[in-house]
């Protein structure tokens, strides 16, 4: 089919959209609900305006995003009307929308400020305070912040907790000026079913919202000479946080961050990564166990606290299948506070765990009362990639000026490459498999990579040769639609696999709800980290947990052996069923009718 | 007859303001608009296409505030134009009023109402400040000399008396008889919010999982998104949030729905469980009434109970269920209780009720007219009356039927299909149907016809029975006569008629005529005091289902003759109302959007919905059914449920064609 875009002739087939031919030729159109590579169009924002000219009709205004291209039309995007159009629509949307920009967490990062300048916005008319005062600011999550007079009902939060995630925790509530996306039946955010996956926070165009900031809290510590500070970093924190600096997608930033947070001041910087290699010993352990014992089969991985809290909260009476292991980030915290403080001399009551997650659930894992010993968390605060360049920022740190520097310690300073891959999906797996290959056969697995459970597909099936033990099938799913695919085959009795990894994030921790966001766009960067995160894990001198020779001398000198009893005491963990129905009577549903 | 002084209706310009009043020629599309209620004169009116002020002494700039004010209250926030260029509107218009404002702020208005019309989301946004524009760009100069007397004085001036009513509709609401908001249970839909979904269907009756499956569907008929691609599967959409929400009714419906209590003496009784009584008992139980229900048969649900075949309706779990919201709410259902001979109307009186709902159905089948079928034969019953066997008798009751090898009903209804759809689930093997027109004139819903087609049904179109054939007493076989198709007559449809010499033999053991159904009214007497009209049927007034009978309201196929569940069902709701007002006020009150729709109705061919621009192809969910072959010996339900990805992906196709009218009058 043939039209024509400002007088040039373009090609299209049925029913595709002006704005999607106009991409293909070239043709800039300004848009700000649109999530293109979510495929989400919901049409509201109203921004991306052309005009039309059809025979047999008048010239016509419409949106780009949702107006399919016919044969014989023709499109013109810079006309004056739709010039004028387009600056209205966005000075309109700044109507109702909380313009303290100065104060927001999207300042300068904001795509609703992008689109007003895009339109050649010079004015603003008709902001009013009561256009928008009546609105939500929840604060009751300890991950997500909710802050309603700074939406503008892209829905791009409620498709992505709905439409990939599967969650559907976020609703639209009320009308009018009055709209807003709420939780659903009416609860806070905090004591919904919300996951505290953050998907939502990587997707909004503003600030309505974003991670929970503790940035505050960090400075305390580091400023307070009473505290002794260990800060840890996720595997998929350093190919992200450069991002947030201007450097190259997938730019390995380790050793930046190491100076940077000592230079902040941090007493001690180590690696998640350095628990990541414990996690599989402990995890890989308790796998051959329940093979050998009996046990609640197929196990599946604990490492990602949003997909604990999807279990818990969806699926209770399927947690035993779900690994005891704590987390890396929780094992981490709990043996700072006592090998490490121990080999360091210094006393425990003084140490403070703060962990750089690419997550905000592991903002709510950091809380949770099993995560306690004593009345003492193993982790005492949680920043996001996004708040540790926050962090950087307000103390006038740039990244990309800092000299590289490496961890310094004799106790927990080294990792595999095994632990680094656990910053993609498929990385638990891959990782765990390279162990208990060694482990069952006596030989490591030839080649070191183990590619069957790469890749990007929802959910991934690999048969694993343990040689003369056989063979394990495993299953590695990441997103929670693709978890409740797992889940629902369990429940059916259905899954033939013996070992499951589920990431709760699309992606697994790159594409995590803390991570740096991009603009117009949910995960055009996978690519690159993902790549990045390989990369390193090949430059390691050693690829497999149990050649790290920390690992090797930690269960040596403090735990025993894996799932031993001092591993149980401090690497192990309980689960909670947490599932909550919400019943509504009619008449509160009638009376909501009438309002 | 209203006198149009000034206005715009899809950008024709009415403009008569030089003329006195006894020049302005009547205009017949405004033959009902003289009074709004009794006694008030409509001044002006306002919709989604333009404005007419029917009075020179209305303030155009009250007319405007009343109507947008709606607007930017049923916005529903999603998109920017309408969200917030109402909300504007209706502040710039305010502050004209109070006269802080000048003539300059029209200019404003202009481009907002401009921007609204030309860039909003939805249905409503699209319409919601047409008028306003129009008014803007034709009569200008009556706002600017307005406005002129609003700041002069200061806001003070006395605009003279008026006052507005809005109403909120859309297309397939008003075709709607229940009038059931479906935009809005579509929005909840998209919304995910799915009990939010039902509630909605549930203020208008209780049967929401009956009607999501037999409903014939006005709705869709009116439906937009029909120029475009095909109707929202509205039905299908209802049938989704009744049936995800089934197993929570009993909690719904607790005393705490009901208001206010209305004094023990205001008993109300309903006659007949059918979709009509069981609507109107509910209601007056929402009101507060007790209510008593009266069922001549031995289970609940009338016409929808007996008459809907299983494999479209399942009796026990959907049906039943929601007759039981009745009981539910407090309300009783005597059954094995009939009219006439349980008890009469005087009866009823003197047990204490002081206002009786007759909703009695129309069940007796008619006969086909032919030589034959005088005596009774065995093999030759009426279509109701087979579908009344099988659904009660037999499934309920376990009685066996003997239907012999061949089959021949005549009739192109939805009775006539589920009578040769049941007859295969009970085993006949060789199943006819007769109808004397052609498939396309069929009044059969299409859907009905493709399954009974699918499952094997041979069917004979342009052909007419003319003689039973019966021996000793049981039938052996039909003479039919084939049809030709004569010129169309004024309303477009073909006389047909017997062609000469055509006449053949089919033999068969059942012959079932399904041509129509009338009241059974042998359990009148006199001394009921209630009148029939010439078809047979009771007479009631047309809106306030009000009898002859003082405190005697009737409703339902009794009223209208062989209808449908959900005109039945809005008939039950109105005759609530209409009982409600008799019981508080001795009389039937002005209903404010009955009058709306009668006003709306009377101006249609002003009010054609047309959709302009470009809109994508989305084409509608298909319900999974069982396989034809499997399902034509079973009575399990055809069509399955849709999954909540469909639901939400069919929701989404709703263009949420909302309109605004609003109606300015003397007082």
């Amino acid at each position: 089919m043939q039209g024509l875009i400002n007088g040039k002739p373009v090609e299209f087939t049925e029913d595709e959209t002006i704005l999607s031919v106009a991409r293909r030729h070239g043709v800039f159109i300004p848009t700000l609900c649109e999530l293109a590579d979510a495929e989400h169009t919901p049409g509201t924002c109203r921004v991306c305006l052309v005009e039309i000219r059809r025979e047999g009709h008048d010239p016509d205004v419409v949106t780009s995003c949702n107006t399919p291209m016919e044969p014989g039309m023709e499109v013109l995007t810079r006309t004056q009307i739709v010039r004028e159009k387009q600056r209205l629509q966005v000075e309109l949307l700044l109507g109702d929308h909380d313009q303290d920009c100065a104060t927001c967490v999207r300042h300068g990062k904001c795509e609703l400020q992008d689109a007003a300048q895009f339109v050649g916005l010079q004015r603003s008319r008709y902001g009013r305070r009561v256009y928008f005062r009546g609105r939500t600011r929840d604060e009751s999550s300890v991950s997500v912040v909710r802050d309603m007079t700074r939406c503008i009902r892209c829905h791009r939060c409620v498709h992505v907790c709905r439409d990939v995630q599967g969650t559907d925790v976020l609703v639209l509530h009320e009308k009018g000026l009055d709209a807003e996306i709420g939780v659903r039946d009416s609860l806070a955010l905090g004591t919904s079913d919300c996951i505290s996956c953050g998907q939502c926070t990587l997707v909004c165009p503003t600030g309505a919202l974003a991670e929970v900031d503790d940035t505050e809290q960090v400075i305390d510590f580091f400023y307070d000479p009473d505290v002794f500070t260990v800060v840890q970093m996720a595997p998929a924190t350093r190919i992200a946080l450069g991002e947030e600096f201007y450097m190259e997608p997938g730019s390995n930033v380790e050793g930046k961050m190491i100076t940077a947070l000592k230079q902040l001041g941090a007493d001690v910087v180590l690696d998640t990564n350095f628990t990541a290699d414990l996690v599989i010993m402990e995890e890989g352990t308790e796998l051959l166990g329940r093979l050998e014992n009996g046990g609640k089969l197929p196990m599946i991985t604990s490492c990602s606290p949003g997909w604990v809290n999807y279990c818990e909260k969806n699926y209770p009476e399927h947690l035993d299948h779900v690994s005891t292991t704590k987390s890396p980030q929780q094992c981490f915290g709990a043996l700072a506070k006592t090998y490490l403080a121990g080999k360091m001399g210094v006393d425990p009551a003084k140490v403070r765990v703060v962990s750089i997650m690419p997550c905000t659930a592991k903002k709510e894992e950091a809380q949770r009362p099993e995560m306690t010993r004593d009345g003492v968390p193993d982790v005492d605060v949680v920043l996001t990639t996004r708040e540790c360049a926050r962090l950087l920022k307000r103390e006038g740190v740039w990244l990309p000026d800092l000299e590289a520097s490496g961890f310094d310690n004799d106790w927990m300073g080294s990792y595999s490459g095994a632990a680094e891959i656990f910053g993609t999906t498929g990385g638990v797996m891959e990782a765990a498999i390279r162990t208990v290959h060694y482990v069952v056969t006596g030989q490591e697995l030839e080649g070191v990579v183990y590619a069957p459970v790469r890749g990007y597909e929802q959910l991934r099936e690999a048969v694993v040769d343990l040689g003369e033990k056989g063979t394990i099938k495993v299953c590695v799913a990441h997103g929670l639609k693709a978890a409740k695919h797992v889940m629902e085959r369990i429940a059916a009795g259905e899954a033939d696999w013996t070992f499951v990894e589920i990431m709760g994030c699309p992606g697994g921790c790159m594409g995590g709800g803390g991570q740096p966001r991009i603009k117009k766009s949910y995960q055009s960067f996978w690519h690159e980290r993902q790549q990045a995160i390989y990369r390193i894990d090949e430059r390691c001198e050693v690829r497999q947990s149990h050649n790290n020779p920390l690992i090797t001398m930690i269960y040596d000198e403090f735990l025993g052996e894996p799932n031993g009893h001092r591993s149980h005491e401090l690497l192990h963990t309980t689960y909670r069923d947490r599932k909550q129905v919400v019943h509504h009577t009619m008449k509160e549903i009638w009376d909501e009718l009438k309002a | 007859m209203a006198k149009v002084i000034y206005g715009v209706w899809k950008g024709q310009v009415y403009d008569n303001r030089d003329k006195q009043l006894f020049e302005i020629e009547d205009s017949p599309d405004f033959a009902e608009f003289d009074e709004f209620d009794p006694g008030n004169p409509i001044k002006a009116f306002m919709g989604g296409k333009g404005f007419f002020v029917f009075a020179k002494d209305v303030s155009l700039l009250d007319i405007a505030l009343c109507y947008t004010r709606r607007t930017a209250h049923e916005s529903c926030g999603k998109c920017t134009p309408c969200r917030m260029g109402t909300r504007i509107l209706e502040d710039r218009l305010e502050s004209l009023i109070a006269g802080e404002a000048g003539p300059e702020t029209l200019d404003e208005i202009g481009e907002l109402t401009d921007h609204i019309t030309s860039t909003s989301l939805c249905g409503l946004g699209q319409t919601a400040a047409v008028a306003l524009g129009e008014m803007l760009t034709h009569f200008r100069d009556e706002l600017e000399r307005e406005i002129e007397l609003q700041r002069a004085s200061g806001g003070a001036r006395d605009r003279g008396q008026q006052s507005c009513s809005t109403y909120v509709t859309a297309p397939c609401i008003e075709e709607c008889p229940s009038k059931v908001d479906v935009p809005r249970y579509i929005d909840y839909i998209k919304d995910g919010k799915f009990t939010h979904s039902v509630g909605v269907v549930l203020q208008k009756y209780p049967m929401a999982a009956t009607c999501g499956r037999v409903c014939v569907r006005f709705c869709e008929m009116a439906c937009r998104r029909t120029q475009v691609d095909e109707a929202v599967g509205i039905k299908v959409l209802k049938r989704f949030v009744a049936d995800k929400e089934k197993y929570v009714t009993d909690r719904w419906f607790t005393p705490d729905l009901i208001a206010e209590r209305k004094p023990a003496e205001l008993k109300v009784a309903v006659i007949g469980s059918g979709p009509a009584g069981i609507s109107a008992a509910y209601h007056l139980l929402l009101k507060g009434y007790p209510v008593e229900v009266f069922e001549s048969m031995t289970e609940p649900g009338g016409m929808a109970a007996v008459g809907i075949p299983e494999y479209r309706l399942p009796k026990e779990d959907v049906l039943r269920k929601e007759v039981s919201i009745i009981e539910s709410l407090g309300g009783r259902i005597h059954y094995n209780q009939r009219l006439g001979q349980h008890f009469t109307l005087d009866d009823l009186r003197d047990r204490g009720f002081k206002a009786i709902f007759l909703g009695v159905g129309a069940h007796k089948g008619k006969g086909l007219g032919i030589p034959g079928e005088e005596r009774s034969v065995a093999g030759y019953v009426t279509g109701v009356k087979f579908l009344l066997f099988i659904n009660h008798y037999h499934i309920n009751m376990g009685l066996p039927m003997e239907l012999g090898e061949r089959m021949v009903v005549v009739g192109g209804g939805n009775v006539a299909m589920d009578c040769v759809r049941s007859a295969l689930r009970m085993g006949v093997k060789d199943v006819h149907l007769v109808y004397r027109r052609t498939r396309e004139s069929m009044p059969a819903d299409l859907e009905e016809i493709e399954a009974a087609e699918k499952e094997g049904v041979h069917f004979h179109y342009l052909t007419h029975p003319t003689r039973l054939v019966t021996e000793d007493g049981k039938v052996q076989g039909i003479e039919l006569v084939e049809m030709e198709q004569g010129e169309p007559d004024a309303s477009g449809r073909r006389s047909v008629r017997p062609r000469e010499g055509s006449e053949f033999m089919l033999d068969c053991d059942f012959v079932i005529p399904a041509i129509g159904q009338a009241v059974d009214h042998s359990f009148l007497s006199p001394e009921d005091s209630i009148e029939l009209n010439r078809w047979g049927l009771i007479k009631a007034d047309e809106t306030s289902l009000v009898t002859d009978r003082p405190g005697v309201f009737a409703g339902g196929d009794a009223v209208t003759g062989p209808a449908t569940l959900i005109q039945a069902m809005a008939q039950g709701e109105r005759a609530a109302r209409s009982i409600d007002d008799y019981l508080t006020y001795g009389r039937v009150r002005f209903d404010k959007n009955d009058r709306f729709s009668q006003l709306l109705r009377s101006i249609r061919m002003l009010n054609p919905e047309y959709v302009d621009k470009p809109v994508k192809h989305i084409y509608r969910i298909k319900a999974q059914e069982l396989d034809p072959e499997e399902r034509k010996r079973i009575f399990e339900e055809v069509e399955k449920p849709i999954r909540v990805e469909e639901a939400y992906t069919e929701a989404n196709r709703c263009m949420r064609c909302y309109r605004v009218y609003s109606v300015t009058t003397e007082k």
